[in-house]
């Protein structure tokens, strides 16, 4: 059985680009407090950040849990947005359909779903077209970290 | 545990405690508990924000006083180039250096050499690194404790070369060994230093390696001194000739000063800070990913660089001016100096004797399950304070107040939400204190 040492749950606003990034820097707190190897940790933040911006940038909010068992660390999204039409082409690192006043701030550059995936050992994606996304994605601990 | 030497010394005489310095403190490293602040040795980076917002001078900086430096048969200065900037204008670097001479100095060493060849040795690391981008200067001894505290994925971002001080306690020490036929142990290498980060940067190396320097000394420790023999030295007449020979490249100005790598690092993004919270709020930004294609951030935990280091005696702007000034009148490079570089370099001695790494701190111990036991403790007990912040229980806020008792190290009868006795006991230590 994998025990749940610990789950936070985040709500993510939309749009909301000046507070975006803050629920990230928390998890790293929380990540830094716990002692976690460093790489560990800027791979999760990394994860929990893209994750987090896309909700922002294209849903209508979100949830994200963040979640401690005793096998991984993960982090679990989901949102009410337009839905991924085409998971495998959102994939491809510099896809994107940001608009330009994301771009111009910074964002949307089509490096949010290949920059999770490089940063985790584990990615589930479900999307349905006009009902939302659920990502889940994380790092594995070894037995005996 | 590893025992942290520090730069700081809280004089619990003169301590009124007053809490600036807890709630100046940028990695929560202080404590007021019973009327007296006290140091968390591992969580202190050296930045000297207590010293400067502590009303009653409690806090010292550790530098060498210059009695023990007298104790050493060959003493050599080897002065930050800030100090040529802290001077009237009729003080020129000549005068100074005599002046150093005057006050007991054997020699004085001008890091212009130095500064070149860690500049090559910078560019060259750039070039040929694989790794993670942004690199991140190693000048600066606070940005390189606080990498190690508060950002330990950070530390092989750190540029591995040695600074410019470092390799001229070294190079001063084969050099006067071998014309004077005395061992180096008898020849001292103390920095007169702009801060007192860099002092404790030669105390306790954050490579925990043995440095090249023997101390360091304070400007304002030989500023009066300089002052007074520069008024009996005045005859000087060539010095601005003189000058020229003795600073030999206006790169060694840029050295201390923000953007003094700019031109150095030409191509390459580059990103400067300087001011401790500015360089937190980047390094967060940095974390997260969300900023990205920098190549090279050139950090500083003073506002304006090195010249604005809390042992100057002119304000940063003033030196600012009078080194640019300076700069003025040398030239980019000297052929003999070029010359030196080329032949040192091949040496190859310029990169850090040990790998930097992350601090372990108290408190991290135990195991993932007992680690999230004491975090949810935490919280819990952090959801009972009054989140106001006060600093009357003896930590800078109620989350810092609520990890401390999760970890056994407070209680919450600290808070005078709680405690009537605390209330008490707060007003028996300040009130009494007015009388």
């Amino acid at each position: 059985m994998v025990e749940e040492l610990l789950k936070k749950t985040f709500t993510i606003f939309s749009r909301n680009f000046d507070k975006a990034g803050e629920n990230s820097t928390e998890i790293k707190a929380l990540l830094k407090s716990l002692n976690f190897e460093p790489d560990i940790i800027r791979r999760l933040v990394v994860v929990a950040f893209e994750a987090e911006m896309n909700v922002v940038m294209y849903a209508d909010g979100g949830q994200m849990d963040f979640v401690i068992t005793d096998e991984d660390i993960r982090i679990d999204i989901r949102d009410q947005g337009p839905g991924i039409p085409d998971i495998q082409q959102a994939m491809q690192e510099g896809y994107s359909t940001a608009t330009d006043e994301m771009r111009e701030m910074g964002f949307g550059f089509g490096m949010g779903l290949p920059n999770i995936k490089k940063n985790s050992d584990f990615l589930n994606i479900e999307s349905r077209v006009g009902k939302g996304t659920t990502v889940s994605a994380g790092i594995r601990l070894n037995a005996n970290a | 545990m590893h025992e942290w030497t520090h730069s700081f010394k809280i004089d619990r005489e003169k301590c009124s405690g007053n809490l600036a310095c807890m709630r100046s403190c940028p990695t929560q490293a202080i404590r007021v508990r019973s009327g007296k602040a006290e140091l968390i040795p591992e969580l202190c980076i050296d930045c000297g924000s207590c010293l400067k917002v502590c009303p009653t001078g409690a806090i010292s900086a550790t530098t060498r006083s210059l009695k023990e430096v007298w104790k050493f048969k060959y003493k050599v200065a080897v002065p930050s180039p800030v100090l040529f900037g802290q001077f009237p204008a009729n003080i020129s670097p000549v005068h100074i250096v005599e002046g150093l001479k005057a006050m007991g100095f054997d020699a004085v060493w001008i890091i212009a050499e130095e500064i070149e060849l860690v500049n090559r040795a910078i560019r060259d690391y750039m070039q040929t690194w694989k790794g993670r981008l942004p690199l991140v200067s190693s000048s600066c001894p606070v940005v390189v404790r606080l990498i190690q505290v508060a950002y330990p994925g950070g530390v092989e971002q750190l540029i591995h070369v040695e600074p410019p001080r470092e390799l001229a306690g070294r190079e001063l020490k084969r050099k006067y060994s071998k014309e004077l036929g005395i061992p180096k142990e008898e020849i001292a290498a103390i920095y007169v230093t702009s801060c007192q980060a860099k002092s404790i940067s030669i105390i306790e190396p954050a490579e925990g390696v043995k440095s090249d320097l023997d101390g360091a000394i304070g400007i304002a420790d030989v500023y009066n001194g300089i002052l007074t023999a520069a008024q009996s030295h005045k005859e000087i007449s060539n010095h601005k000739a003189l000058s020229r020979d003795l600073l030999r490249s206006a790169n060694l100005f840029q050295w201390d000063m923000s953007e003094g790598q700019r031109r150095n690092l030409q191509g390459y993004n580059y990103m400067s800070l300087t001011g401790l919270r500015n360089i937190i709020r980047v390094f967060d930004d940095i974390e997260k990913g969300k900023l990205r294609n920098l190549d090279f951030l050139e950090c500083y935990a003073c506002w304006g660089g090195c010249i604005n280091g809390n042992l100057t005696v002119d304000n940063l702007y003033i030196t600012r001016s009078k080194l640019q000034r300076l700069m003025a009148e040398l030239p980019e490079t000297d052929p003999r100096l070029e010359e030196e570089v080329a032949r040192r370099f091949a040496g190859k001695e310029l990169y850090a004797k040990a790998p930097i790494r992350p601090r372990s701190i108290k408190g991290d111990m135990g195991d993932l399950k007992e680690r999230i036991k004491r975090i949810k403790e935490a919280e819990a007990v952090l959801a009972d304070l009054p989140g106001l912040n006060c600093g009357l229980c003896g930590a800078p806020n109620c989350k810092t107040q609520a990890k401390d008792i999760a970890a056994g190290d407070a209680q919450k009868s600290d808070c005078v939400f709680y405690s009537k006795d605390r209330l008490d006991r707060l007003r028996e230590i300040y009130l009494k204190r007015k009388d």
